[in-house]
């Protein structure tokens, strides 16, 4: 059982929202979600992981969104992880993940 | 195509053999069920057709025993039949039949069922096939995966210090392969080092990680480093070999008992818990690195926490497949449910069976999803060591007694950047490391070096350490004015002497060790001069190179000091 991705686009920003489950069956769904932007790394873009629907989050997740900073060229908080519920702010917050994204 | 006719009417069984054979198959001809059976054995077709009544064995009979036979691959049967009725019909499939043709026959529907089940039985050939093939595959996987735990385990477990009297641990992992690495290892000075790691994911990729982790535990603890040199040797080694998407959370620890104090690293784990001596919560040590293999370390992420243990304090850690564990209806275990065991309502030595027990109750037999580790350390029993130490020891080469000597000069950018003490221990250990002097010599060399840093150059005053708030003071002290140092040194000078009897026989070797700072010296007459006074919070000073050497000597000034080890074979 895994969750369901949703994504929206402007000009300077995508937001990817997951319901459901956040875990390693997103995978492919997640990472072709934001490749198509991150081809052209010249161009930055800001993303938005909008958590507000997610249940529950793995170490597998966690993965995937390092993966996008990789992707997306962004070493600063250009990646903006947003309403995450309590627990899975928990979850970002033991791995110290306000350090690399921007979590509000 | 090789098809086998059996039929007792011999007018039907010629028309139908001459047809087919016209058609260019290969074609078999038996007059009864028994004689029927006996060719199929024999000739092995790939088709049968079958009349029903016949002497000696009839068709649905001969059937049964045909499709027995063949219970490997399937060669389809069709019935030849004057029978309409339904009953009949129902007993030709039931006896094994794949299809049935009425007689008199009909040329091109015979010729349409012979292809249609031509090429039924291909499928099944492919899907046999592909089946087996599947079949030999998973074999040889499972073949490998059982070799590659075999050496997973040795090389994880290797020295691992898992038994020692002050642990108790649980591991379940969910799969073959565990993706918690949790392992323990002695330091030349006694002090415990331990770490739990737990990577992205689970099985086998997580354990290929775990290798070169457990290889850089063992080797960095058994020659003296830090836990926050280890990490970040370990961090460095992980960005190198893994994917992006891959990490590791991890917590190393030192344990301390002598000097009753506890070093942290944590990064990404729960939070550790400290449970005093009636059980209540004392303390959490909460994440505050990020996991090992995401970015490049910086001066800060080596940074470790110091606490205070008590002899009673019971530590306790967990990876996150305790907390996230669930039951039939996906309702996680959680935190506070962990938590409220440590209420003061148990008794400490009860914990850990009560957290296992509630924990299994509470999932009631649900699927794993992730690795469960926990790990208990007792430190009333950290002074007991394992059985399995020995061992180790047995291993390490004999070096007879020779003539050496080397001499160390450290400045203070040196100093700020590094900790040389593994650096000088090894290469003493290297040269002559007598067994059973190991931790002796190793806990003179360091007693002397901390000495002429912390109090010969540095001017740290070991009384701050006896308050709980001093303790954590000290090292602060320490870390601030080692930062600012800019003049000073120290200098090492290490003479190895072998020793004879009266028969010229070499008999052991004495160690002469000068160790001279660059500051104003202390008073060493007056600071804790006894052993006693040193088992508060801290500060092993003089005293326990004292009681460790056969000769202890300072200069006026303070600041050289002249040690003698002698050792004996």
């Amino acid at each position: 059982m895994s969750g369901t991705i949703s994504i929206a686009r402007t000009d300077q920003e995508t937001t990817i929202s997951i319901k459901g489950r956040f875990n390693f069956e997103m995978h492919s769904q997640f990472r072709s979600a934001y490749q198509e932007e991150t081809v052209d790394k010249s161009r930055s873009r800001r993303f938005v992981i909008d958590l507000t629907g997610t249940e529950y989050i793995d170490s597998s997740a966690l993965g995937m969104l390092l993966l996008l900073r990789e992707e997306a060229g962004t070493t600063d908080a250009d990646i903006e992880i947003a309403n995450a519920r309590p627990e899975i702010r928990k979850i970002l917050e033991t791995a110290n993940f306000q350090r690399l994204f921007k979590i509000t | 195509m090789k098809i086998l006719i059996v039929d007792d009417d011999r007018i039907n069984s010629t028309i139908l053999h001459r047809l087919l054979s016209r058609e260019g198959h290969h074609v078999f001809s038996a007059e009864d069920g028994q004689a029927g059976v006996e060719m199929f054995d024999s000739e092995r077709p790939e088709l049968v057709l079958m009349d029903i009544r016949m002497p000696r064995m009839n068709g649905y009979e001969a059937a049964r025993e045909i499709k027995r036979l063949s219970s490997d691959r399937f060669v389809p049967i069709i019935f030849l039949t004057a029978v309409t009725d339904e009953e009949g019909l129902v007993q030709c499939i039931e006896s094994g039949g794949d299809d049935f043709l009425t007689k008199p026959f009909n040329r091109t529907l015979l010729q349409a069922k012979i292809e249609a089940m031509e090429r039924i039985r291909r499928l099944h050939t492919e899907l046999h096939n592909q089946k087996e093939e599947l079949e030999r595959h998973q074999e040889r996987v499972q073949q490998e995966l059982d070799i590659s735990q075999h050496l997973f385990s040795n090389i994880v477990r290797a020295g691992n210090l898992l038994d020692a009297p002050c642990l108790r641990h649980i591991s379940r992992p969910m799969s073959q392969f565990n993706g918690d690495l949790l392992v323990a290892s002695y330091n030349p000075a006694g002090g415990l080092h331990i770490m739990l790691g737990d990577f992205t994911g689970h099985g086998l990729s997580a354990a290929v990680g775990a290798m070169p982790l457990s290889e850089i535990f063992y080797g960095m603890t058994a020659q003296g480093y830090s836990i926050g040199d280890i990490a970040d040797e370990m961090n460095a080694k992980l960005l190198s070999i893994m994917p992006t998407r891959m990490f590791c959370a991890a917590c190393l620890l030192e344990v301390d008992i002598r000097q009753q104090s506890l070093m942290v690293w944590n990064g990404g784990l729960p939070d550790i818990l400290l449970v005093d001596g009636v059980g209540n919560l004392q303390q959490r040590i909460s994440s505050y690195h990020l996991p090992l293999g995401i970015r490049p370390f910086n001066p800060d992420d080596r940074k470790v926490s110091i606490f205070e243990l008590r002899t009673d304090t019971r530590i306790f850690l967990y990876s996150d497949g305790l907390t996230e564990a669930t039951r039939h209806d996906n309702l996680m275990y959680g935190s506070e449910r962990l938590e409220q065991h440590f209420e003061g309502r148990l008794l400490p030595e009860t914990l850990f069976d009560a957290i296992i027990a509630d924990l299994d109750g509470f999932r009631a037999g649900a699927q794993q999803s992730d690795d469960i580790t926990l790990l208990e350390i007792n430190c009333a029993r950290a002074h007991e060591e394992p059985v399995s130490d020995s061992v180790a020891h047995a291993r390490k080469k004999f070096i007879p007694p020779t003539n050496w000597s080397l001499s160390f000069f450290f400045s203070p950018q040196l100093l700020q950047t590094v900790d040389p003490l593994p650096a000088i221990v090894n290469s003493v250990m290297n040269l002559q490391a007598p067994a059973g002097h190991r931790e002796r010599i190793y806990t003179t060399l360091a007693e002397l070096f901390s000495n002429a840093l912390d109090h010969g150059l540095l001017g740290l005053d070991t009384r701050t350490k006896q308050t709980p708030e001093g303790f954590m003071r000290y090292y602060t002290q320490r870390e601030e004015r080692l930062a600012a140092l800019d003049h000073g040194f120290i200098r090492l000078e290490l003479t190895h002497i072998p020793q004879y009897d009266e028969k010229q026989q070499k008999i052991g070797g004495e160690m002469h060790i000068r160790l001279e700072d660059g500051g104003p010296g202390f008073d060493h007459q007056h600071v804790h001069s006894t052993l006693d006074g040193n088992l508060g919070h801290g500060g092993r000073g003089i005293a326990l190179v004292r009681s460790l050497c056969t000769k202890l000597s300072y200069n006026e000034a303070g600041n050289c000091a002249d040690v003698v080890y002698r050792w004996t074979i």
